[in-house]
């Protein structure tokens, strides 16, 4: 029992001294200017979708009943999977556990890139459905703010990619891993905005 | 005490955002469109911004004006979403051209 105690305590102690600090910048300065960039690129393609939608009240009712909702819910589980297994990832790194780690940055990926695939395959459907950019406006807003978003998953993975790259060559530590953290901030952007591309894509009739 | 480790609360975390992920699904297909439903969806956008940035992306104790510029856009942006239902034609007025 004793030994349990001592066990958790160590335990405690550890999550306290790995726990970031307070009031820091996670990552970087830059990358959090990449970032706000990025959200409010976004979130212009957020007010162009609600300034359309108010215009063409029908073709925005109609429009997400015609999307696939199993690819958009698929995708959705895929990317905030991969944003769990990046935080799992850095938590490793700050325990000393760099090959757990390794494999929750391969799990990263590998969601990736079930997203892409399960996208590509959605594109290839709407086709099929006689869908594609210029059908209405509601699909052109859909293909501009969905395709935008696919490239920064394509990207987002280039940059995990190099996060195990670097992570295999003994460049991030327990004490220094800001790299690490910035990338990891950037794939968390990713999946932030698209919890709010799903709802209004695919779920607000 | 129990104490629970950051480590494990991200297992917490990601169970609760794929069951209101399932659960934005399952709305999308079932019911029409209503202000209780277009609440429901603007709820679940805010709880699952906040939970990704805070736990996920470690905010909840990083500088307060990222923590608060992200909070920020997650509690705007559901806003708007029950603005447009709510407010449709105002809206269509104000940004004619």
């Amino acid at each position: 029992m004793v030994a349990n105690c001592v066990a958790q305590t160590a335990l405690t102690v550890e999550t306290i001294e790995r726990a970031p600090k307070d009031n820091r910048v996670p990552g970087n300065e830059a990358v959090w200017v990449g970032i706000y960039a990025e959200m409010t690129e976004f979130g212009l393609m957020f007010l162009i979708y609600f300034i359309a939608k108010v215009h063409y009240l029908e073709m925005f009712s109609d429009g997400p009943r015609q999307l696939n909702i199993i690819a958009g819910t698929l995708n959705t589980l895929a990317l905030l999977s991969s944003s769990y297994c990046v935080a799992k990832a850095v938590a490793c790194v700050r325990a000393n556990r760099f090959k757990l780690a390794e494999r929750w940055l391969w799990a990263t990926i590998a969601f990736a890139v079930f997203y892409l695939f399960v996208k590509s395959w959605e594109y290839h459907w709407n086709q099929q459905q006689g869908i594609n950019s210029d059908t209405n406006l509601f699909f052109t807003v859909y293909y501009y703010i969905a395709f935008n978003h696919f490239l920064h998953v394509a990207w987002g993975g280039g940059a995990i990619l190099w996060a195990i790259f670097w992570l295999k060559s003994g460049g991030y530590t327990a004490d220094d891993h800001q790299g690490l953290e910035a990338i990891a901030c950037y794939w968390h952007m990713i999946d932030l905005v698209w919890i709010i591309i799903f709802p209004l894509l695919y779920v607000l009739g | 005490m129990q104490v629970i480790s950051h480590y494990r609360l991200l297992d917490y975390v990601w169970l609760t955002l794929m069951a209101m992920t399932i659960s934005s699904a399952f709305i999308a297909e079932a019911t029409e469109p209503s202000l209780w439903a277009t609440l429901i969806i603007a709820v679940t956008v805010a709880l699952k911004g906040l939970l990704v940035a805070n736990r996920f992306m470690e905010l909840h104790n990083a500088h307060p004006y990222i923590r608060a510029s992200i909070n920020f856009y997650f509690c705007l942006v559901p806003f708007m979403i029950v603005i447009v239902y709510l407010f449709p034609e105002f809206l269509a007025d104000m940004t004619r051209l």
